[in-house]
C-alpha cells in the first residue's frame, strides 16, 4: 500500500522503465493533488510541474545525489513548489494592472481534490448510510469545533470508540466510493 | 488491521480537514501522503464529506416576495439622485506615495537556477546555492536563505549569480523593513545586470521601491524610469509611479515616457 522510495531509486539506478513508471504514476498523483491544495494550481498546470519534478528528481537520483526516502519526499515537494514559482515568475501575462500588493497564503482548497462528479458519487454513498452512522457522522462534522469526547458523550460512547466509529464509516464511505467510481 | 500509526496520521487528517492544522503540521502530513498515497483517498472522502453535510446543512433561501414595477423605476432615481449629490459635495483627497509602492515582494520573485531541467545540463554550486536559499526562504528560514545568498554573492561573483544573488538578498531585506540595505543589494544587483533584461528590470522597480521608503525621491525617480524603460512586467506600475513622483516632486513638464502605450 505504501510507496517505497528506496525501490525507486533502485529502479533508477537500474534502469528498470517498468519499476519506473510504476512508482512515477504514484509520486505524480499525490504531487498533483499537492499542488492543487497547497497552492491551488491549476489541473493542467499541476500535472506540467508534476512531470518537470519527476524529470528532475531522477536525474538527481542517477547523478547520486538524493537517495534517503526523507530528503526524496522534501526534494519532491520543494521542486515542485519551486517549479510552479518559476512558471508564474515566467509568465508575461501577469496582470499588474493592480500594483502587487503583500503576498499571503491563501487557506489549503480541499473542495479541489473532488470535481463535481466525484461529489455526486460521494452524495450517493451518504445517502445509502444506515441511518445511525448518518446521524453520526452528520454530529461529527456538524461540531468541527468539538473536542472528541463531546462527541462521544453525545453518543454516550468512549473517546476511542468515537474515533472507531468515524473510521468505520469513512472505510465505508471509502469502499462504496472505490466501486462506484470504478463502474 | 489498521495500525496505530495510521490510526494517528487518520486523526491529523480529520484535524486538516476542520482546518485545525497548523503550517507545519499540513507539511508533516503531506510527508505521510507521499508515503502512503492510499491515505490521500480518506482526506479526499473527508473533505467531500464536510463540504457535502455542510451544504446540506446550509439555511434555505428565504422567499423573494416580487415588488411591482414601479418600486425599481424610484430605487433607480434614488440612486441616480445620491449619485448627482455625491459628485457635487465630493472632496478630492489626495492619493498618498505609499499607495503606490510595493509592500511586500513576493518569493516568486526569487532569481534560482535557470537550468533546473533534465536536459543535461548539470548544475554549478552557485545555482544549488541560489536552490537552497529560494527553498530556506519559501520554509520561513529567512537567516539561513540570506546566509546561501551571500555565500553566493562571496564566492561566485560571476555574472549572472552576482546579481541574482544581490537581487535576492534586497528582496529578503526588503521584507524585512531594511529599506536602506536592501536598496544597496538592488544597486548591486543592477549594476551587475546589464545584459540581463529581466533581473535588471527587477533590480530597478525594487531599488526604487526601496529608495522611497528611505526618502530618496529623486535617486528613486531614476531608479523606477530605468526599470519601465525596460519595458517589461513592471512597466504599468513604474509608469504610475512615476506619475505620482513627478506630482509630488513638482516636476509637472516630465514627459519622456510614452503616455499612450500605457492607456
Amino acid at each position: 500500500m505504501g510507496m517505497d522510495y528506496t525501490k525507486f531509486v533502485g529502479a533508477v539506478l537500474e534502469n528498470d522503465e517498468a519499476a519506473i513508471a510504476r512508482h512515477v504514476k504514484i509520486i505524480t498523483a499525490v504531487l498533483i493533488k499537492f499542488l492543487r491544495v497547497r497552492l491551488g494550481v491549476s489541473q493542467q498546470d499541476a500535472e506540467d510541474c508534476a512531470q518537470n519534478t519527476l524529470l528532475i528528481a531522477i536525474e538527481k537520483i542517477r547523478g547520486d545525489k538524493l537517495d534517503n526516502p526523507d530528503v526524496i519526499i522534501h526534494y519532491l515537494f520543494t521542486t515542485a513548489k519551486h517549479e510552479y514559482f518559476k512558471s508564474l515568475s515566467k509568465d508575461k501575462e501577469t496582470n499588474y494592472e493592480e500594483l502587487p500588493d503583500s503576498h499571503f497564503k491563501p487557506a489549503d482548497q480541499l473542495s479541489l481534490l473532488l470535481n463535481k462528479e466525484r461529489i455526486s458519487i460521494l452524495k450517493r454513498c451518504i445517502s445509502a448510510l444506515k441511518p445511525d452512522f448518518k446521524k453520526y457522522i452528520e454530529y461529527w462534522f456538524a461540531n468541527a469545533a468539538y473536542e472528541t469526547s463531546v462527541v462521544a458523550e453525545h453518543f454516550e460512547i468512549s473517546v476511542s470508540n468515537a474515533w472507531t466509529k468515524k473510521h468505520r464509516v469513512i472505510n465505508l464511505l471509502k469502499d462504496c466510493y472505490e466501486k462506484k467510481i470504478q463502474l | 488491521m489498521e495500525n496505530s500509526r495510521e490510526l494517528e496520521i487518520r486523526q491529523q487528517i480529520d484535524a486538516y480537514v476542520k482546518g485545525q492544522l497548523s503550517e507545519d503540521e499540513i507539511q508533516d502530513l503531506w510527508n505521510e501522503f507521499a508515503k502512503n498515497p492510499h491515505l490521500l483517498e480518506v482526506l479526499e472522502i473527508e473533505s467531500g464529506l464536510k463540504s457535502i453535510l455542510e451544504e446540506e446543512n446550509k439555511p434555505k433561501k428565504a422567499s423573494i416576495n416580487v415588488l411591482p414595477s414601479w418600486t425599481w423605476h424610484a430605487a433607480a432615481a434614488a440612486v441616480i439622485l445620491i449619485v448627482a449629490l455625491v459628485q457635487l459635495f465630493k472632496v478630492d483627497t489626495p492619493t498618498e506615495l505609499n499607495q503606490f509602492l510595493v509592500a511586500n515582494i513576493e518569493p516568486a520573485q526569487i532569481e534560482t537556477a535557470d537550468a533546473l531541467r533534465a536536459d543535461g545540463v548539470n548544475l554549478t554550486e552557485a545555482d544549488s546555492l541560489l536552490n537552497l536559499g529560494f527553498e530556506a526562504l519559501i520554509s520561513g528560514d529567512e537567516d539561513r536563505a540570506l546566509e546561501l545568498f551571500e555565500t553566493v554573492i562571496n564566492n561566485h561573483e560571476e555574472e549572472p549569480y552576482g546579481s541574482k544573488a544581490y537581487l535576492n538578498k534586497g528582496i529578503i531585506l526588503y521584507n524585512e523593513g531594511d529599506y536602506q540595505e536592501a536598496s544597496t543589494a538592488f544597486q548591486e544587483s543592477a549594476d551587475r545586470a546589464e545584459n540581463n533584461r529581466m533581473i535588471s528590470e527587477k533590480a530597478y522597480w525594487y531599488l526604487g521601491n526601496a529608495l522611497i521608503n528611505i526618502g530618496e525621491l529623486e535617486e528613486a525617480r531614476e531608479a523606477v524610469f530605468e526599470a519601465y524603460k525596460i519595458d517589461g512586467v513592471f512597466r504599468t506600475p513604474a509608469f504610475r509611479l512615476l506619475q505620482k513622483l513627478n506630482y509630488d516632486l513638482g516636476k509637472y513638464d516630465y514627459d519622456d515616457f510614452d503616455t499612450q502605450q500605457l492607456n
